[in-house]
């Protein structure tokens, strides 16, 4: 059943006529508008340039296509067409304009050099007065927003670890005073501090390093729960988590010497105690 | 003594393990607190925004943002005939485009410019000079002043780019009226706004009489003054700033209310479970004592006291300490979110919310009786006779 849409319209540059007198000509239309508006491929519809319907023309749905996830863009519904150029032209164009007078937004070009980007734009800028051309690194702006994400995640990760770090001290603090006889009776017959030292740097390893794995190993297992999460909330193909090898480098790095020198930090209190004060209940 | 008295007695006994618990919760509870202003603050911080402006409704051609849809036609007669309504105080139209500032040789400035017709009223505040009076005068922001030295008296270039369709309009000389302060500037963003005349003028579109968006003041009844609107020009779409913000709320920025509500609970999680780690071991290390303690005649409902109040010691000092801490940690991070490009300057993520602080205190509460149960349970089900003799013996 046709019906009449308010959508962004999208257009495909192509040079050819789209389609044969008589047809109506092919568009593609995202996954959620098809879900949201219930359509199928091979159902006609209409297209109008307003929100009226007014000037609208039969369309055929060609395919239904899964739209490039764009994070500028998280929650809203993707309620878009993409149709051939000369059909957007014709759809939109004003009775008073002529064929052919139209305009488009903007032109993509990829040059053969890409590291020319900005003097190839200077040039079109100096020749052109009337266009406005900017290296598509420049254009993209929403980059600058996934930076300072990152920094907002690094600061929130910074507190975190300073959270952990307290808590750890307090914990080993604990777990070593439990320990005060066995660390007083190994004094008392006759293993020097360093020896001990050593020997608790080394638990201290081994269990800082169990705790960076299973945490990694959680991490992982809760990335795709997250990931699902947030892809169905927003109904979006992006990826929210992904542990990269440098992040679990990372990760270890800091959780590793930061739980081996708590560890050892607790425990240096408590061996420049007298032994005998410490065998002693 | 009393059950509280003798635990704070218990803790300072200790004070390093005591402290560090103490800091451990601020901490937790300082980043728990931000992500609670985070979760609404956004929104919270819009809203004053558009009530700062003093219009409560937005009249446009289509549902799409005011500069990326069609725009009203007839803009000037329509902003009369809603300011004629008895429902409407004031309304104004108003068209955007973007323009280049030419500078003395050096690189030119990207600004924003805004026609405005209708009245009365304005939406800037004018900080130095005066308000625009004729067509041809604009006021302009600090953007434009700080990064140009330009003030009232001072005439500059402008190079609009209006529509993609006309072909790009001549240089315009203006004179600058004033300099104005815009609700909605971002940092370090330049605005120039004058009549409407003028960007029809510069924009050689004159006769045209079209704006992007009309903002409408109310007398008081906004949803009456809406509904008024959208009589007169049933073509057009008004909207309250109510549904502004309650389409905000459902499509802008739910990213950090989603992220705001996953790491509260990570960290109300991490809280406990550390909190809970504390008091076991900490009354595991005493059971001999406590076991003494109801030897001597403590009741078993005193020393599970002793242990809540433990807990309740740790986490309301904790408590107490994370709120200059997160106040401080919401400082530094809306600073590093607000470095967002375009973002208005007045917008901030984290607002102070007197809900998320009773939130704070309800979630912190909770936390200090859930950490208690365990180590409460233990100590209720202490076997004096037997602890005391395992100590002797071992």
């Amino acid at each position: 059943m046709p019906s009449v849409l308010s959508i962004v319209l999208l257009a495909l540059a192509v040079t050819a006529p789209s389609t044969q007198d008589g047809e109506a000509p092919p568009i593609l239309v995202t996954r959620q508008l098809a879900a949201s508006e219930g359509l199928e491929q091979g159902q006609i519809i209409r297209l109008a340039p307003d929100s009226r319907g007014e000037g609208g023309r039969p369309f055929r749905i060609a395919g239904v296509y899964e739209p490039v996830p764009d994070p500028a863009r998280l929650g809203t519904l993707p309620r878009e067409v993409r149709l051939h150029l000369p059909d957007l032209l014709a759809l939109t164009r004003s009775p008073d304009v002529p064929a052919g007078t139209e305009y488009v937004e903007a032109i993509n070009i990829a040059l053969v050099d890409p590291a020319e980007a900005r003097n190839f734009a200077r040039d079109l800028n100096a020749r052109m007065p009337g266009v406005s051309a900017r290296p598509a690194a420049e254009a993209a702006g929403s980059g600058a927003t996934f930076q300072v994400l990152r920094r907002f995640h690094l600061a929130i990760a910074l507190v975190t670890i300073i959270a952990s770090t307290v808590f750890l001290l307090a914990l080993t603090i604990m777990l070593v005073d439990e320990r005060r006889e066995t660390v007083g009776l190994l004094r008392l017959i006759g293993l020097p501090v360093r020896r001990i030292l050593v020997q608790i740097f080394l638990e201290g390893l081994l269990i800082a390093t169990a705790g960076g794995l299973i945490g990694l190993l959680l991490a992982s297992a809760s990335e795709s729960l997250i990931n699902a999460f947030f892809q169905w909330r927003y109904d979006t193909a992006l990826v929210f988590v992904r542990i990269t090898p440098y992040v679990a480098a990372a990760c270890l790095a800091v959780a590793v010497p930061l739980g081996t020198i708590a560890t050892v930090t607790a425990s240096w209190v408590l061996l420049r105690r007298n032994a005998l004060r410490l065998a002693r209940r | 003594m009393k059950a509280l008295g003798f635990a704070w007695r218990s803790l300072v006994r200790q004070p390093a393990r005591a402290a560090l618990g103490i800091l451990g919760v601020a901490a937790v509870g300082a980043l728990l607190f931000d992500m609670l202003l985070l979760s609404e603050g956004l929104v919270t911080s819009m809203r004053d925004l558009l009530d700062r402006t003093g219009y409560d409704i937005r009249v446009t051609a289509t549902e799409a943002l005011p500069g990326r849809g069609p725009r009203v036609t007839g803009a000037s007669g329509t902003a009369d005939a809603l300011g004629a309504l008895p429902q409407v105080r004031s309304a104004i139209a108003i068209r955007l485009a973007d323009a280049r500032l030419e500078g003395d040789g050096g690189v030119p400035l990207q600004v924003g410019f805004q026609g405005v017709a209708g009245g009365p009223g304005r939406p800037w505040t004018v900080l130095r000079g005066r308000d625009v009076q004729r067509p041809g005068e604009v006021v302009i922001n600090e953007g434009i002043a700080g990064q140009r030295g330009l003030g009232p008296g001072d005439r500059m270039i402008f190079r609009p780019a209006c529509d993609a369709e006309s072909d790009a309009p001549p240089a315009v000389t203006l004179e600058i009226a004033g300099v104005a302060e815009f609700p909605f500037e971002a940092v370090n963003e330049g605005i120039a706004a004058g009549m409407l005349e003028t960007i029809d003028t510069a924009c050689g579109t004159g006769g045209r009489d079209e704006a992007d968006l009309i903002l409408v003041a109310s007398t008081g009844d906004t949803d009456a003054a809406a509904a008024a609107a959208a009589a007169l020009r049933p073509d057009l779409h008004a909207v309250t700033n109510s549904e502004v913000i309650e389409r905000f709320s459902e499509s802008g920025f739910t990213y950090f209310r989603q992220i705001s509500a996953v790491l509260s609970a990570v960290t109300i999680t991490f809280a406990l479970l550390l909190i809970t780690v504390l008091l076991t071991v900490s009354v595991n290390q005493r059971l001999g004592e406590i076991a003494a303690l109801r030897a001597l005649g403590l009741s078993q409902r005193r020393v599970v006291a002793n242990v809540f109040c433990e807990s309740a010691l740790i986490v309301g000092a904790g408590g107490l300490l994370s709120l200059p801490l997160g106040i401080l940690l919401a400082v530094w991070l809306d600073r590093i979110l607000k470095s967002m490009p375009g973002l208005p300057a007045e917008m901030h993520f984290f607002v102070f919310q007197a809900d998320a602080l009773v939130l704070q205190v309800a979630l912190l509460a909770t936390t200090a009786v859930l950490a208690a149960l365990y180590p409460m349970r233990i100590v209720a089900r202490l076997p004096i006779a037997e602890t005391l003799r395992n100590e002797v013996v071992s």
